[in-house]
C-alpha cells in the first residue's frame, strides 16, 4: 500500500538527460526532420466564422509550377474519409465531429476548407492564396448569449447549440442560503485563452508503398492517440500507422486530446503522390486552429454560518466550447474542482454551448483552474465579508482527508511561515498607508495580497478505496459512475444519449479499433523494461514528454529499482512500434501513472530474473536481491555474485524484459496553497507581482528540480491568464488576437519570481508520486485575482474585477464605477 | 510567414538607391527590416522590389555639428541607446529607443526606418516630433530638409517621396536650461503601446517654464503636439497643479482609438498619467525641486 | 558592417549568398524572400534555431549576426551576405565540451521543452558579453525578446546568473546585490 523505497535513494541528478541535445541544437522536433523530395502542405482556411461554401476554384493554384496536388472536403467524402470525432465522452456530452476539410459550410474562422501541396516551402502560401473559395456569409455566433438565443445553429440537426447540460446536487442549497447569515455572490469567469506552446503543430508523413505503411511524425502528446485517430478516420488498422515523435516543444494540452485534420490530410497526400509530406503551422494558424482553453463563466453564491463554515454553494456555470466539445467534459472537471471543501448543500448547473469559434480543449488544468478560481475567489469575498483571515477561512472548511493522503492544514501553516505572511501583511499596510497619505500624485501604487488553495484528485493510486468519501470524488472514480458518494446525482443527457459502454467512462473514444489488444484503459499506462547482457536498461513508455523531463524521471526510477547507474538507462518513447500501446502525457499523469508503470515493470523484471537465477542455483527466489548491479543470495552474505550481465549470460539469454499496464485503482490527492503579493498602479491599472510563494504537496518528488520547474511555469501560465491573455473576437467572429503582440503571453519582464516549498505525503502509487504538471496553473489564477481585487477594494471598497484577464481597462473601469465588464 | 516574391537589389550608393526607387513603382526601402519584414511576412505588405540599403556605407553616425546632432539614418536604436551625447542633450530620445521592442529589434532597427515607417504608435516618431527634428531627404534633384511637423503626414505616411530616401535626422539643440523625457505605456512588455508622451521643457532662472513642448503618440494618425498645453505651461512653475492641467489638455487634444487592447477612455486616462510622468521626469532632470 | 559583395544576378530568380556560420563558410543559392532562419534550417541543416511565430516576437530564432543578436526570421538570407553568424550549434567548444552558459542551464534546469532555449542561450551570451554582472532586472530585460511558456523564466534567470558567475570567475553579483 504505502510506498517502499527499496534501495537508498540515489543522489538526484542535477541536469537532465535530455538537456545535452536540447542545449546544443541537436533536438529533433518534427519541423527539424526532412525527407528527400518532400512536398509541403498548405491549408486554405476560411476568413469567415460562419458561411456556406458555394464553390472552390482550384484552377489558378493548379496552373502554378509549384502545384503538386489539392484536396477539398468533397474529395474526402468521395474517398470515404470520415469526420473526426471530437467529443466522444459519455453522456451527458453531446458528441461532436469536425471535418478535416469543411463540407457545405464553415463554422469557425480559420477552419480548413482545402489543402494544397507545394513543391517548395517558400511557395506554400502563394498556392494557398491562389485557391478561390466562394463564401456566403451567415450570422456568426460569437458569444454564449448569442448561442443561447440561437442567433444561428452551429449544428443544424441539433435544433439548438447546447453541447451539454448537467446538474450536481445534494442537500438543499436554496434553503440553506436563505437562512445563512453570510452570503456572497459573484459573476466570475476566465476568458478564452491560447495554450501557446512555443512550437507550432507540425507533421511529416511518408507513405511507404512497399510495406503499405504510413510513417507519421507529428507534434503530439500521445503517439497512440494519433494512431487511433488515423485508424478511425482513414479506416485502416492501427498497425498501418507507425507514429513517431521525439522532441515536442510544449503542448499544455493543445497537442493532446483534440484531433487535428493535418496529420490525416498529410497521410492522404502522401498516399496520393508517393511523396513525403510536411506541414508546419504558422503561429497565426496556431491561434486560429489549436484547441484553446477556458472561456467559462460562473454565477456563484456561497453561504457560510457564523463559524465561517460553508453551508451552501450554488453555481451556474456556462462554457463556450466553440465548434467542438472536447472541453465539455473538462467543464465537469471544473465542477468537481470547485468542491474541494466540505459543503453540505450543493447545487451546480452546468451548461456548455457551441459557438462559431475554434474548438476548446483541455488546456493546462483542463477545467480545474476555472473551478478552483470560481470557489477561491468567492472564498476571499467571504473572508472579506466576515472580516476573517482568508487562510483561516480555508482551514475551517477543508474536506477531511486521511492523514496518509494529505495534511492540508499543515500546508496552509507552512505557507504562513514560508512566505512570512505576517511580514507581507505589514508590507501591504505600509504601502497602502503611504498611498492614502500621499495620494496618487506621489505614488499611485497600492498593494494587494491574495491567497488560494487547490486540492485535486487524479489518477494513479494503488489502493482499494471503494466508495469515495467526501466531496471531490468527481468523475474519476474507478467504478465508472460519473457521480458518486453522499447521494450526488448527475442528470444524464436525455435527448441524445447514445449507447455507451460504461467502462469507457472517462476515456476511450470512438477511435477505438476493432482489435482491442493494444487498447489501454484511461487510468493506465504502459511500460516495458528490458535489461541486456551489457547491463544496459531500456525503458519503453507510453508516456510522451513535451518538457516535463520524463526521460530523466523515468530513468531515475529504473535506476533506483534496478540499482543501476543512471547513465546505463535509456528511455524510449514516442514510437508506436517500439512502444506498442500507451495513453500519453496530459492530466498530470505521467510521473504518477507512467512512472508507476515503469516501477511495476522493473519489479516484474527483477522478479523474473531472480526467479530464473534462483531456479538455476536451486535456491529460493526470496533470498535473492539485486544490489549494486549484482545478484546477491542474501542467505549467504559472503561469496562472489554474478553481475546482472553475467547472470544473463549464464542463463543463456541476451535480454530479459517485463511489461506493465499499471492501472491506478484509486485516486491520488494533491494540493497546494499559494500567496501572491502585488502592487497595483491606480493610474495606469497595471499590476506588478512582487512576491509569489507556494507550498505544494505532490507526493514524493522523484526529481525536485523538475517538479519545481513545473510549478513555476504553471504559476506564470496563470499570471498570463489572470492579467494579460484573451482571445478576442469582433462581432463577425474574426479573431483579433492572432500574434504574440496582440495576445499577451508574458515576457520575462512581466513575470514574477516564484518561490516553491513542499510538504511531502507520498501517495499510494508505486512511486509515491502525485500529479504536479498542472497544479501551479490550477491554483494560480485565484491567487493573482484575489491579490488584485484586494488592492482594488482598498482604493474603492466594492470595486472588483472577477473576470480574468483583469486588464488595466477593466481595472480602471471598476475603479471609476463604469459598467464595462 | 513567407513573404510574397520580390526582386532584390542591394545598391552601393545613395544615388543608386534613389535611382532604383524611381525606376520601380512597387519598390520599398529595406533598412533594419524590423518594421517592414513582419508586415511582409503577414503579407500585409508586398513590395515588388526591395531596395536593401542596410549595408550602405557612411549612413550610421552620431555627430555633433554645433547647433545640432546629426544622426545617420542607418544608426541603430542600440547605438542611439548607448550614446552619451544623445542622453545628455536629448534624454527623451534615449528614453524612446530604450523602449523599442527588445534587444534583438534594437540591434537592427534604425532611426531612419522607424521614422519612415511612421507608425503613430511607434516610439521614435513622437520623440522626434517633440525634439523638433529635421529630416534630410535626398532625391534625384538634390537634398531637402523637412521639419518634423511636416514630415509625419498620416498613418504610415511621411513626406519622403517615392523616389527619395531619408539619409539623416538632425536634432537641433534644445535651449539652455532644458530637459526632456519620454514615457510610454504598454499593458505588457512587447505589447502594443497604449500611449506615449514626450516632453521638452526649458526653465528660466526663476524656475519657471519658458518654453514647453508636449507630444502625444498613439492618439491619432500621426504623433501630435499639444499647443494648448504648451501655451498653458509657458511662464508657469511646473508644479502638480500645472501638470494636471497640462495632462488634461493633452488628453483633450488626443484622439486615441478604441480596440481590443483598450478603450478610448482608458487610453485618455493613460495619456494624462504619462503626461504627468514625463513632466515630472523632465523636471527632475532639470534639477528642479518642484513644489506640489 | 561588412560591405556586400556583388550578388550574382537572377539565375531562375535565385541569388548567390555566402556567409560564415559557426566558423565555416557556406555558399548557396536562395530566393530573395528566403528568411535567414529557413536558410540555416533547410539549406545548412542547422536545425537548432527554431521558428515559433510569424511576426518576430518569440525570439526562438535568435542568432548572432556580426556579433549582435538578431531574430533570424526577420532577416533575409541575402541580408546576411558575408556576415558571420553564430547559432546554438556553435556554442559548445570544438572538443564538445559545453559553453559555461550551456552548463549553467542544465545545472539550473533552465530549460524544459527546449524549444525557446537556443534563442535564449544566444541572447544570454550577448547580454553577458556586454554586461558581465547583470542584476535580475537586467537579465529579464536582456531576454525580454525571448518568450518561454514552460519555465516561467524563473530558472532561466537563475541559469543566466549562474553563467555570469562562472564566466566572470566568481565575480558576478551576489544574490543580495542583485535585488
Amino acid at each position: 500500500m504505502s510506498v517502499t523505497l527499496q534501495q537508498q535513494r540515489k543522489e538526484e541528478p542535477r541536469g537532465r538527460l535530455e538537456d545535452l541535445r536540447l542545449l546544443t541544437g541537436k533536438g529533433r522536433y518534427v519541423d527539424d526532420l526532412n525527407l528527400v523530395g518532400q512536398a509541403y502542405m498548405g491549408i486554405v482556411r476560411t476568413p469567415f466564422a460562419h458561411a456556406k461554401i458555394k464553390g472552390i476554384d482550384l484552377s489558378k493554384a493548379q496552373a502554378s509550377p509549384d502545384f503538386v496536388a489539392a484536396l477539398t472536403g468533397d474529395d474526402l467524402v468521395k474517398m470515404g474519409v470520415g469526420m473526426i470525432p471530437q467529443n466522444d465522452w459519455p453522456p451527458p456530452q453531446r458528441p461532436t465531429t469536425t471535418y478535416h476539410l469543411a463540407v457545405g459550410k464553415v463554422r469557425f474562422a480559420g477552419e480548413p476548407v482545402a489543402a494544397v501541396l507545394s513543391r517548395t516551402k517558400n511557395a506554400v502560401e502563394d498556392l494557398v492564396e491562389l485557391v478561390d473559395v466562394d463564401y456566403e456569409p451567415l450570422p456568426a455566433v460569437t458569444s454564449i448569449e448569442e448561442s443561447k438565443k440561437g442567433k444561428a445553429l452551429i449544428f443544424e440537426d441539433w435544433g439548438d447549440n447546447v453541447v451539454q447540460r448537467d446538474e450536481t446536487k445534494w442537500g438543499d442549497a436554496e434553503k440553506a442560503i436563505a437562512s445563512a447569515p453570510y452570503v456572497v455572490k459573484a459573476r466570475e469567469g476566465i476568458a478564452r485563452q491560447h495554450a501557446a506552446p512555443m512550437e507550432p503543430h507540425s507533421t511529416l508523413v511518408q507513405y511507404k508503398e512497399k510495406d503499405d505503411v504510413y510513417e507519421v511524425c507529428a507534434t503530439v502528446q500521445s503517439v497512440h492517440g494519433l494512431r487511433r485517430q488515423l485508424a478511425s478516420t482513414l479506416q485502416l488498422p492501427p498497425a498501418k500507422f507507425h507514429v513517431k515523435v521525439m522532441d515536442v516543444g510544449g503542448g499544455f494540452g493543445s497537442k493532446g486530446a483534440h484531433a487535428y485534420p493535418e496529420p490525416p490530410l498529410a497521410c492522404i497526400f502522401s498516399r496520393m503522390t508517393g511523396l513525403p509530406v510536411k506541414w508546419t503551422a504558422t503561429r497565426t494558424e496556431e491561434f486560429l486552429e489549436a484547441a484553446a482553453g477556458r472561456d467559462e463563466y460562473c454565477d456563484i453564491t456561497l453561504a457560510c454560518n457564523g463559524d465561517g463554515r460553508i453551508v451552501a454553494l450554488k453555481a451556474d456555470l456556462e462554457c463556450d466550447v466553440g465548434v467542438t466539445g472536447t472541453q465539455s467534459f473538462m467543464s465537469s472537471l471544473s465542477v468537481w474542482t470547485m468542491l474541494h471543501y466540505e459543503i453540505p448543500n450543493v447545487e451546480v448547473h452546468l451548461a456548455v454551448y457551441a459557438t462559431n469559434k475554434m474548438p476548446v480543449g483541455p488546456v493546462r488544468g483542463a477545467g480545474a483552474p476555472e473551478g478552483c478560481y470560481f470557489i477561491e475567489r468567492a472564498m476571499n469575498k467571504m473572508a472579506d465579508k466576515m472580516k476573517i483571515d482568508p487562510l483561516d477561512l480555508r482551514k475551517r472548511n477543508l474536506a477531511p482527508r486521511k492523514p496518509e493522503e494529505a495534511n492540508d492544514i499543515k500546508l496552509i501553516d507552512s505557507l504562513v511561515s514560508r512566505s512570512r505572511y505576517e511580514e507581507l501583511l505589514r508590507w501591504k499596510r505600509d504601502v497602502n498607508s503611504r498611498f492614502k497619505l500621499q495620494g496618487p500624485t506621489h505614488s499611485s501604487l497600492v498593494a494587494g495580497l491574495g491567497v488560494s488553495f487547490g486540492g485535486r484528485r487524479s489518477f494513479g493510486g494503488d489502493e482499494d478505496e471503494g466508495e469515495e468519501g467526501g466531496s471531490g470524488a468527481g468523475p474519476w472514480s474507478s467504478d465508472g459512475d460519473s457521480a458518486q458518494g453522499q447521494g450526488k446525482e448527475s442528470e444524464e443527457g436525455k435527448d441524445w444519449s447514445k449507447d455507451q459502454d460504461e467502462s469507457d467512462e472517462g476515456g476511450s473514444s470512438s477511435w477505438k479499433d476493432e482489435s482491442e489488444e493494444d487498447e489501454l484503459e484511461w487510468e493506465s499506462e504502459y511500460a516495458r523494461v528490458s535489461l541486456g547482457q551489457n547491463g544496459r536498461v531500456t525503458v519503453y513508455t507510453g508516456s510522451s514528454p513535451h518538457g516535463q523531463g520524463i526521460e530523466t524521471t523515468f530513468a531515475q526510477l529504473a535506476s533506483e529499482e534496478l540499482d543501476v547507474q543512471l547513465d546505463m538507462v535509456k528511455v524510449v518513447w514516442g514510437d508506436s512500434v517500439l512502444v506498442p500501446k500507451g495513453i500519453g502525457t496530459f492530466a498530470s499523469r505521467s510521473a504518477v501513472t507512467g512512472g508507476s508503470s515503469v516501477v511495476d515493470a522493473c519489479r516484474k523484471l527483477k522478479g523474473q530474473l531472480i526467479a530464473r537465477v534462483s531456479e538455476l542455483a536451486g535456491t529460493k527466489a526470496e533470498t535473492f536481491a539485486i544490489t549494486d548491479g549484482r545478484l546477491v543470495d542474501t542467505s549467504r552474505p559472503s561469496g562472489t555474485y554474478p553481475t546482472v550481465s553475467e547472470a544473463l549470460k549464464r542463463l543463456g539469454v541476451s535480454e530479459i524484459s517485463a511489461e506493465s499496464t499499471y492501472k491506478g485503482s484509486s485516486l491520488t490527492y494533491s494540493s497546494g496553497v499559494h500567496v501572491c503579493a502585488l502592487t497595483l498602479d491606480a493610474e495606469l491599472g497595471t499590476a506588478k507581482i512582487v512576491k509569489y510563494v507556494l507550498v505544494e504537496d505532490c507526493g514524493r518528488m522523484i526529481n525536485r528540480q523538475i517538479v519545481e520547474g513545473q510549478l513555476e511555469g504553471g504559476v506564470v501560465h496563470a499570471v498570463g491568464g489572470s492579467l494579460f491573455e484573451k482571445l478576442a473576437y469582433d462581432e463577425h467572429g474574426n479573431l483579433l488576437t492572432s500574434t504574440f503582440v496582440d495576445y499577451g503571453i508574458p515576457t520575462a519582464m512581466d513575470s514574477p519570481d516564484v518561490e516553491v516549498f513542499h510538504e511531502v505525503t507520498p501517495s499510494s502509487a508505486l512511486n509515491g508520486a502525485k500529479g504536479v504538471g498542472e497544479s501551479g496553473t490550477i491554483v494560480g489564477y485565484a491567487a493573482v485575482m484575489n491579490a488584485l481585487n484586494d488592492a482594488l477594494s482598498f482604493i474603492r471598497p466594492g470595486a472588483h474585477v472577477d473576470i480574468a484577464p483583469a486588464t488595466p481597462d477593466s481595472i480602471l473601469a471598476a475603479l471609476h464605477h463604469s459598467n464595462k465588464p | 510567414m513567407i513573404p510574397k516574391k520580390f526582386d532584390y537589389r542591394a545598391p552601393s550608393s545613395v544615388s543608386e538607391a534613389i535611382a532604383l526607387l524611381g525606376e520601380n513603382e512597387g519598390a520599398k526601402v529595406l533598412a533594419g527590416g524590423q518594421s517592414l519584414l513582419p508586415m511582409m511576412k503577414l503579407r500585409l505588405a508586398a513590395p515588388s522590389v526591395i531596395v536593401d540599403i542596410s549595408a550602405l556605407p557612411g549612413l550610421s553616425y552620431i555627430e555633433d555639428k554645433g547647433d545640432y546632432l546629426a544622426v545617420g539614418a542607418l544608426t541603430t536604436h542600440d547605438s542611439i541607446e548607448s550614446d552619451r551625447l544623445i542622453k545628455e542633450r536629448f534624454a527623451l530620445i534615449t528614453d524612446a529607443v530604450s523602449g523599442i521592442g527588445d534587444q534583438q529589434v534594437r540591434n537592427l532597427g534604425t532611426i531612419g526606418g522607424s521614422a519612415c515607417h511612421a507608425d503613430p504608435a511607434g516610439d521614435l516618431p513622437t520623440a522626434l516630433l517633440v525634439a523638433d527634428a529635421q529630416f534630410v531627404i535626398e532625391g534625384r534633384t538634390g537634398r531637402r530638409v523637412v521639419r518634423a511637423r511636416e514630415f509625419f503626414l498620416d498613418f504610415f505616411t511621411t513626406a519622403v517621396g517615392r523616389d527619395e530616401m531619408l539619409t539623416e535626422v538632425r536634432l537641433p539643440n534644445l535651449p539652455r536650461g532644458s530637459a526632456s523625457a519620454y514615457t510610454k505605456h504598454a499593458v505588457r512588455h512587447e505589447g502594443l503601446a497604449i500611449a506615449m508622451v514626450g516632453v521638452a521643457l526649458t526653465f528660466d532662472n526663476r524656475n519657471m517654464c519658458s518654453e514647453a513642448r508636449i507630444g502625444v503618440g498613439a492618439a491619432g494618425p500621426t504623433p501630435l503636439r499639444v499647443p494648448s498645453a504648451e501655451e498653458y505651461l509657458t511662464g508657469k512653475v511646473v508644479d502638480e497643479a500645472a501638470m494636471s492641467e497640462v495632462a488634461a489638455r493633452a488628453a483633450q487634444e488626443a484622439d486615441p482609438p478604441q480596440d481590443v487592447h483598450g478603450s478610448r477612455e482608458y487610453r485618455l486616462g493613460v495619456i494624462e498619467a504619462l503626461t504627468k510622468s514625463s513632466l515630472r521626469l523632465a523636471r527632475e532632470r532639470a534639477g528642479m525641486q518642484g513644489g506640489r | 558592417m561588412a560591405e556586400k559583395k556583388d550578388l550574382a544576378r537572377r539565375a531562375q530568380g535565385q541569388l548567390k549568398v555566402t556567409m560564415k556560420v559557426n566558423g565555416k563558410e557556406y555558399t548557396r543559392e536562395v530566393e530573395p524572400r528566403t528568411l535567414l532562419v529557413n536558410f540555416l534550417r533547410e539549406e545548412l541543416n542547422l536545425t537548432g534555431t527554431h521558428v515559433g511565430c510569424d511576426t518576430g516576437h518569440c525570439g526562438a530564432c535568435t542568432v548572432m549576426m556580426n556579433g549582435r543578436t538578431v531574430k533570424s526570421c526577420m532577416v533575409l538570407a541575402v541580408q546576411a551576405s558575408n556576415a558571420e553568424i553564430l547559432t546554438v550549434e556553435g556554442l559548445a567548444r570544438r572538443d564538445g565540451s559545453l559553453h559555461p552558459i550551456q552548463k549553467a542551464f542544465t545545472q539550473n534546469h533552465g530549460l524544459q521543452c527546449g524549444f525557446c532555449t537556443p534563442g535564449v542561450l544566444i541572447s544570454a551570451l550577448f547580454l553577458l558579453q556586454r554586461n558581465p554582472r547583470p542584476t535580475e532586472e537586467e537579465i529579464r530585460r536582456g531576454i525580454e525578446g525571448n518568450l518561454c511558456r514552460c519555465t516561467g523564466y524563473v530558472n532561466i534567470v537563475k541559469s543566466v546568473r549562474a553563467a555570469a558567475e562562472a564566466m566572470s570567475g566568481g565575480n558576478a553579483m551576489t544574490e543580495k546585490e542583485m535585488r
